[in-house]
């Protein structure tokens, strides 16, 4: 479209003293383009993730044994009591409180399943607890931020290498677990970095290879890896789930609305049942 | 008309265990499953008195018979909602008041709790059971 002469001069002028402001002024904001048709359909060239993921505990059990956690010897001694208060049968409930098992326990210890979306510039992982978990893996070439605020699945940003995404994560909170069981495992205590290659090991079984560097509590980087398997019947279809749901009661207050109260509970997290 | 003194004892004893329990309490229940014991499998007869279908864990509230008194209650733990609808079941697989035969492990330190292993309605035969580790492959119905 054109412009007449008489508006554009004073959007001539306003160009000019913003191009003279910004001389003083920091960087203009980087800006996520809009996508272009080439964008969604190149996205029809990676590899076919779609269906829901579900895991293995057995594989999870054993991959603790065959891929053992390096853990400091002051970190170790923690596990060990960890580990003996499990088996006596007085399990420290790691996610009793219901925040996110985060990264990177979601990945090493989940029973949920999970489901991998697509778009221009981003892969998203959803999953099915912690009140719907959520990771956004950034693919449009981005760096991680200089100073990200720690959260509590980090700063992801991934690439393609063949049909394997290759996601590096920083910018995770220190108080994250590295678990072993829901049961078992400690903070990561800060400067945390994983780097995860997802990737297909054939038609319907994924495969996430892990390497956790936490520096704090490790004595080396933990490589590791955690099998999913696709299912496409719509029962698997990832439902809402949010964990402090189940610290509540349905109730009718004095003015008859639907309430959720306070549903008593032991220490250990489990539901105590009314008298 | 029936004397309100033991429902105002009852609702006062209520009352001090709620207030009791919510002093320490954290606030979920995301927990291990270590607390119950995996060698004992206990089976008992008895109804349906509530079945909370919420995450993190599913639970069903059943009244056990006792040879005298009132029945007890037990306290199952399965579950989440989705894993549990993948395995067949749904939020009206039990209503209070269905009579059910169920196996459980029974919590370690004796208290009226377990974890869930398998039901069987009387009234119907059906059976639900929710081991998510026979549900370790690709491509399940």
């Amino acid at each position: 479209m054109r412009l007449h002469a008489s508006a554009s001069l004073p959007l001539a002028l306003m160009a000019f003293a913003l191009a003279s402001h910004s001389i003083a002024a920091p960087a203009p904001a980087e800006l996520n383009s809009p996508p272009q048709a080439r964008d969604w359909a190149d996205l029809a060239r990676l590899p076919d993730w779609s269906g829901v993921w579900t895991f293995s505990i057995t594989d999870q059990e054993r991959r603790i044994k065959s891929d053992p956690v390096p853990w400091k010897p002051a970190a170790a001694a923690q596990i060990k009591r960890l580990d003996a208060a499990e088996e006596a049968g007085n399990p420290k409930g790691l996610f009793v409180n219901c925040l996110p098992e985060a990264m990177p326990s979601w990945m090493l210890i989940t029973h949920n399943a999970l489901e991998f979306l697509f778009t221009p510039g981003r892969v998203t992982i959803l999953g099915e607890s912690d009140g719907n978990r959520l990771r956004r893996i950034y693919t449009d070439g981005r760096g991680h931020p200089p100073d990200p605020d720690p959260t509590f699945h980090g700063h992801s940003i991934g690439h393609w290498e063949g049909d394997t995404l290759v996601v590096d994560t920083v910018g995770i909170l220190p108080q994250t677990y590295i678990a072993v069981s829901e049961a078992v495992g400690l903070p990561n205590n800060g400067d945390m970095h994983i780097v995860e290659r997802i990737h297909l090991v054939s038609k319907d079984v994924l495969h996430d290879d892990l390497e956790i560097t936490a520096p704090h509590v490790l004595t080396r980087p933990w490589k590791t890896t955690r099998i999913f398997f696709r299912q496409r019947a719509r029962k698997y279809d990832i439902v809402e789930g949010v964990c402090l749901q189940g610290s509540f009661s349905e109730s009718t207050d004095a003015d008859g609305n639907a309430v959720f109260v306070p549903a008593p509970q032991t220490e250990a997290g489990n539901f105590v049942p009314p008298k | 008309m029936r004397s309100t003194g033991p429902v105002i004892g009852a609702l006062a004893a209520w009352v001090l265990l709620m207030g009791s329990l919510l002093a320490s309490l954290p606030a979920g229940a995301h927990h291990s499953f270590a607390m119950f014991d995996f060698n004992n499998t206990v089976t008992v007869t008895g109804t349906v008195k509530e079945f909370r279908w919420t995450n993190p864990h599913v639970i069903l509230l059943v009244n056990v018979p006792v040879k005298s008194g009132d029945p007890q209650v037990w306290s199952m733990e399965l579950t989440s909602p989705g894993n549990l609808t993948r395995l067949g079941w749904s939020r009206r697989s039990f209503k209070p008041g269905d009579r059910i035969q169920l196996e459980f492990n029974p919590l370690r330190d004796g208290k009226h709790g377990g974890a869930f292993r398998k039901a069987t309605l009387l009234d119907t035969g059906q059976v639900l059971t929710s081991n998510l580790r026979e549900a370790e492959k690709p491509g399940l119905k």
